[in-house]
């Protein structure tokens, strides 16, 4: 069906010609489903644009083909691939609500496309349409043919955009990361709908995504890929329960697990190579990071072997099969001191936490269209103690977040720091809090002023107030921060825009330690990195935790990493806390319904045990 | 849908209410500041000091500037301008007169400013990462840096005296005329099927049109251009090649209308500053209109005119706003059913 | 560990704008201009307001009949059309660099006041920018001047009330978008007060969009004083300016057309560079147009 034998993508940039896909080779036969698994930069997504015939420019084949059924997609003629495009190959998108023509209905798009699709007649088109919707199960589908993009929701638009794809009868849909942008429950859902689908139409999908243990649960093949190769590729099942290649053990032991035993998570240094260090990287371009290297493997470059029926790795000799499990061995104690050992005073305590906003007074007093944020939030935190808010977007934990910090003024409810009444807007207590309670915010792009230099970024606190440190002392200040967050001292003189995402965070979080305070705030902080970048700053604030018996509230929407981190958790859902105790007690016995519904979104650990996203509804 | 257009027209119109006052503070306010006495120019030069302090009465003069105000408002409410004092007559009808010709000047040119700018804008576009990219560009740079009181020179010395083509004075040629029924030259020429003398008024408005046209267009242009590169580069855009539609329709039928909305806006604010080019375009071409009264009442010292025609001005653009507002509600779903 | 940073450009830095040519074609032009206006005693060959009523109308020098006294001619008194241009340049520049840089200062600080602070602020602040744009700018400078009479400082002041609204519309858009960054948070968290915060993080972020709008300014406000010494409505008739010169040689038009065309001239040739200038500084400061124009679609 699609097949790619020895593909390779050149790319010309500033440092020459360096390979992006390189030795890409694999099958994916009819009615099955492949996942293409690899951190961002991997190159999974060129394989998508290759398909679609839109690769950058400067970036061309030079070797290889890539064959839909009986066609090159290489150096297709436009026209023929036109004529393909959106009938025989499909794409589902990463981003939903921005796929869709914001200036026009669900009917209008829909009848284009029944239109192009060769669908004659507008009232059959209509009846197509709502039968597609009805297939995806969207409610009131020939009142949704009147709406507009923006007046669904995520979840919606993408049911959509699934119920286009298939409406062609395609044979191959290429899925580029189509849940990563949605809530995990939403996410499960939308799994569930994909495969029905899939089921009822027997259309080949090649499923690209960098959650390893999803592509485990769903897919029937799965390929890994780093830094533009196929390191490994097999069953799904198999290549997850015993993975071959370094790499692909070292994702799986980064990842953060909701069940089972808890265990130090395996980070391993620095990040998978961007397309200007690939001409320097004549042999393995894992080398430099993998656990197992010597100092050959720099030289040596392993082709793609079937070790086994099915199973092909990329390696050979001694990191075939590797043990890394050892050096992730260690036993950890989720949380720390769970127990508050004797500690009398909290560090930060919140009672009957309130947002509301917005509405008009009502005749009678009363306050007409409000919207009630938060609800009665309270908790505390001392010392040493790392406590989780999850919940998904519109829960309310941002804005929690945000009052605590004093950028946003509750409606009700105290919040105390170290006993003293800080609630309220942030300049009444300025000085109070500036060497207390921090954040560090979720984008670091939107985070770091691009046009100050990362030396004096980090030491933004301490150059305000009545007595600013003096510049000399505060780059000796600059320099310890940025050793502490592990960051080698030359970034100093950079720009935000020179440094990588996961640099840019831990120089957030190094900001955030400046002033010495007590208590961080941590809002979202690793959604957007890496598996592996996201298990180094996690990694990170456990080592702070242990020099400095900081205090932390991390926000999350993702349950294992707040797992990992946390020794008590809140769960919150539409504002109000429906649930709060011991990180382990509440995730191995949840008494809410929607923690329940929460806990069963996330596709398990073991993919031995089946998952069926289906049973799962949208909240 | 109809009842939400409704609310939103009369919100609007609630709110100018209080802008229209405003404005007529404003200008009441700015013209009491004139160093010239207007009671000089209603008397005679050998008037006495009784006879230049009765005038100084009858003007209202000697009262307190709000009391000034709110007698000058209650008649304007009433449709009393006053009269004017170079000329004597009510400014009511004076502005009745020559309204009407301004703004068939400025509609002609809106029109023809429309259609080169949106046509100049898609074909900036279409020339886009090729050579013709850079001297399009230039050109309407180039374009946009002459002011439209200067492009009716230019377009004068060009048809008018150097090639002879075009006429480029007044309204209508020596000897034509058409019967006054709505004010409207071109309309009444059509209702009393006078085709040689419509012919006629359009050639003599065709130039000061174009002028006021080519001082608004490459603006246009130029936004459009923008805003077609920026929407082309949107994941919708993406998703619909990917869904196999052809280019040509990709750019018609789902880029330009989100491109046009940005574009919308600009428009608005140009038209509105197109109203006030007829201006001089009019002094220029002795086009009786609004703009040449108010710049010979300008001359004159003629207050009473300069306040009414200034008002009309400010109404003019308040409505132009308007209608720009509706039509973007119209055109962008987002704010439908936000109202 | 020893994580190189991926490479990538230093924002946006002084070089820059010095290699666009727009920048320096533009920048050219206007800087000529301005030397001619301050050293138009040393350039003019001329008294520009000496009538010489035995040369009256005499065409420029390659033309028939023309003078080689007198290069580019005379006007209807006798007065010199080169020493009138080089003079008329002052009145020129002037106007355009004072007007535009008072509505630069009014219309950026309303508008990051505005924009910053939001609620009732940027209400009342855009209620007012809606009140005065609801006037065509040539009709609202035309009436200010009559209520102010003329002169100079009048119509500098004229144009910075009139022109500030262009100022602040577009500059609190861009403050509204900066607004929205955390790194604005950030400061405010860092124990900056509202003041600092505004001054060394908001302004230095919209600075390349203010300096773009300057230039146009300049363009803007020449134009309009060129419009009000048209009228008469400019400066005193003592003082040559270049609407006057147009407005003058307009009646004469048939007779010598060049006394018409020199000084539309210098007002396009002078206004084409302030509007090269703003388009090549708003290229080369921008940097997410730069983006786009390094990685193609």
């Amino acid at each position: 069906m699609l097949e790619a034998r020895d593909l390779v993508v050149t790319a010309d940039i500033a440092e020459g010609r360096a390979e992006v896909l390189r030795d890409i080779s694999f099958r994916l036969e009819a009615g099955r489903l492949m996942g293409v698994v690899g951190e961002s930069g991997a190159g999974k997504s060129m394989i998508g644009r290759l398909v679609a015939g839109m690769m950058p420019h400067g970036f061309a084949v030079t070797a290889g083909s890539l064959r839909f059924e009986d066609e090159d997609l290489v150096g297709l003629p436009r026209r023929r691939r036109q004529a393909i495009l959106g009938k025989d190959i499909t794409f589902i998108p990463q981003h939903p609500q921005t796929s869709l023509n914001p200036v026009r209905s669900i009917g209008t798009l829909f009848d284009e496309h029944l239109k192009r699709l060769g669908v004659a007649g507008a009232a059959a088109r209509r009846d197509r349409a709502i039968a597609h919707l009805e297939d995806v199960h969207l409610p009131d589908p020939s009142g949704l043919l009147r709406r507009y993009p923006h007046q669904l929701s995520g979840g919606m638009c993408q049911r959509v955009l699934i119920a286009m794809a298939f409406a062609g009868e395609p044979r191959l849909i290429i899925a580029d990361e189509p849940t990563t942008a949605l809530d995990v429950v939403t996410q499960a859902h939308i799994m569930g709908v994909l495969g029905e689908m899939r089921a009822r139409h027997a259309t080949a999908i090649l499923f690209i995504t960098h959650d390893l243990r999803l592509a485990a649960q769903i897919c029937d093949e799965i390929m890994v890929m780093y830094a533009g190769e196929i390191v490994e590729r097999g069953p799904a099942r198999a290549v997850f329960a015993e993975p071959r290649h370094p790499y692909t053990a070292s994702l799986e032991l980064a990842n953060p697990t909701l069940t089972g035993a808890p265990r130090k998570l395996l980070s391993l240094p620095e990040h998978m190579p961007g397309l200007s260090a690939y001409a320097g990287l004549s042999g393995c371009r894992f080398a430099p990071r993998c656990p197992v290297a010597d100092p050959d493997c720099a030289g040596h470059r392993a082709a793609l072997a079937e070790v086994e029926p099915g199973r092909w790795v990329r390696a050979a000799g001694r990191c075939l099969g590797a043990d890394l499990v050892g050096a992730a061995a260690t036993v950890h104690a989720a949380g720390g001191r769970a127990d508050a050992e004797g500690d009398a005073r909290p560090l930060l305590r919140v009672a009957g936490l309130g947002k509301t906003y917005g509405g008009r007074r009502g005749l009678l007093g009363g306050r007409r269209g409000a919207v009630e944020a938060v609800r009665e939030v309270g908790f505390e935190l001392r010392a040493g103690e790392f406590v989780g808010i999850v919940g998904e977007s519109g829960s309310g934990k941002t804005t929690v977040a945000r009052m605590l910090m004093g950028l946003e003024t509750p409606s009700a409810g105290r919040i105390e720091i170290e006993g003293a009444d800080v609630t309220g807007p942030f300049a009444r207590n300025a000085a109070l809090r500036v060497g207390a309670i921090q954040m560090i915010f979720q984008d670091p792009q939107s985070a770091l002023n691009p046009r100050r230099r990362i030396g004096r970024l980090v030491t933004q606190p301490l150059e305000s107030g009545r007595r600013p440190m003096p510049w000399p002392e505060r780059l000796e200040r600059a320099r310890a921060l940025l050793r502490e967050a592990g960051l080698p001292v030359d970034v100093l003189r950079r720009y935000p825009s020179q440094l990588s995402g996961g640099q840019r965070q831990r120089v957030n979080i190094a900001r955030a330690l400046s002033s010495a305070p007590k208590v961080l705030v941590a809002d979202e902080i690793v959604s957007g990195l890496d598996v592996s970048v996201q298990a180094q700053i996690l990694n990170l604030l456990l080592r702070l935790r242990e020099e400095s018996d900081i205090a932390l509230l991390f926000i999350s929407h993702d349950l294992a990493v707040v797992r990992y981190l946390c020794s008590r958790v809140l769960v919150m859902y539409r504002g109000d806390v429906v649930e709060a105790g011991a990180t382990e007690a509440v995730f191995a016995n949840p008494r809410h319904a929607y923690t329940k519904t929460l806990l069963a979104a996330v596709p398990p650990d073991d993919v031995n045990v089946d998952w069926n996203p289906a049973g799962i509804s949208e909240v | 849908m109809g009842g939400e257009i409704l609310g939103v027209v009369l919100r609007r119109i609630l709110v100018a209410v209080p802008l229209i006052l405003l404005v007529s503070v404003l200008v009441f306010v700015v013209l009491r500041l004139i160093p010239a006495d207007p009671v000089s120019m209603a008397v005679p030069p050998n008037a006495t000091r009784d006879e230049i302090e009765a005038v100084r009465r009858e003007m209202g003069l000697h009262l307190p500037i709000i009391e000034q105000y709110a007698i000058w408002l209650g008649q304007v409410v009433q449709g009393d301008f006053g009269r004017s004092i170079a000329f004597g007559q009510p400014v009511l009808k004076l502005i009745g007169q020559s309204l009407p010709a301004t703004i068939e000047l400025a509609g002609l040119a809106a029109i023809l400013a429309t259609a080169i700018g949106l046509a100049g804008g898609l074909v900036m576009f279409r020339l886009r990462g090729g050579p013709g990219e850079g001297p399009a560009d230039l050109a309407s740079i180039l374009i946009m840096s002459v002011p439209e009181f200067l492009w009716a020179l230019f377009l004068i010395l060009l048809f008018g005296v150097a090639f002879n083509l075009l006429p480029f004075a007044g309204r209508l040629g020596p000897g034509e005329s058409a019967p006054a029924i709505t004010g409207f030259l071109l309309l009444d020429c059509i209702l009393s099927g006078r085709f040689a003398t419509l012919a006629n008024a359009l050639e003599h408005m065709i130039l000061p049109a174009l002028a006021l046209a080519l001082g608004t267009a490459p603006l246009i242009m130029r936004v459009l251009r923008s805003s077609l590169l920026e929407v082309i580069h949107e994941d919708y855009i993406v998703m619909a090649r990917l869904r196999g539609v052809p280019e040509r329709r990709v750019i018609t039928r789902h880029a330009f209308k989100n491109a046009f909305l940005p574009t919308l806006t600009l428009m608005g604010v140009q038209f509105g500053f197109l109203f006030g080019g007829t201006l001089l375009v009019e002094v220029i071409y002795s086009y009786p209109g609004l703009g040449n009264m108010m710049v010979e009442a300008v001359r004159n010292t003629d207050l009473p005119i300069i306040q009414g025609a200034a008002l009309i001005y400010a109404l003019a653009v308040m409505s132009i706003n308007l209608a720009v507002d509706l039509a973007y509600i119209l055109l962008n779903p987002k704010l439908r059913a936000a109202g | 560990m020893s994580a190189r940073p991926i490479g990538g450009p230093a924002p946006a830095h002084w070089p820059r704008p010095l290699r666009s040519a727009r920048v320096l074609v533009g920048g050219g032009i206007v800087l000529s201009v301005l030397l001619g206006a301050i050293f138009a005693p040393l350039l003019a060959p001329y008294d520009p307001n000496a009538q010489d009523l035995l040369n009256t109308l005499v065409p420029p020098v390659w033309m028939e009949g023309g003078n080689p006294d007198f290069i580019l001619g005379t006007d209807n008194l006798g007065q010199d059309t080169l020493s009138r241009l080089i003079y008329g340049a002052r009145v020129a520049m002037i106007v355009a660099v004072l007007a535009a840089f008072g509505a630069m200062l009014l219309g950026t600080a309303l508008a990051l006041v505005a924009g910053y602070f939001g609620g009732a602020v940027d209400w009342l602040i855009s209620r007012a920018v809606d009140l005065w744009m609801s006037f065509p700018p040539v009709v609202l400078s035309l009436i200010l001047i009559v209520g102010f009479g003329v002169g100079l400082s009048n119509v500098i002041l004229a144009i910075v009330l009139v022109d500030w609204t262009r100022f602040c519309r577009v500059v609190r858009s861009e403050v509204l978008i900066v607004r929205r960054h955390d790194y604005i948070d950030a400061a405010r968290l860092a124990g900056f007060g509202h003041l600092r915060t505004l001054l060394r993080e908001v302004l230095p972020a919209v600075l390349p969009l203010v300096i773009t709008l300057l230039s146009l300014e300049m363009a803007i406000a020449l134009i309009v004083e060129a419009i009000l010494s048209f009228v008469g409505m400019s400066v005193e008739s003592t003082i040559p300016a270049w609407g006057v010169m147009i407005a003058d040689a307009r009646t004469y038009m048939y007779q010598t057309v060049w006394g018409l065309v020199l000084p539309i001239l210098a007002i396009v040739v002078t206004v084409i560079g302030f509007n090269l200038l703003g388009d090549g500084l708003r290229r080369t400061l921008d940097p997410k147009l730069l983006q786009r124009e390094t990685v193609a679609a």
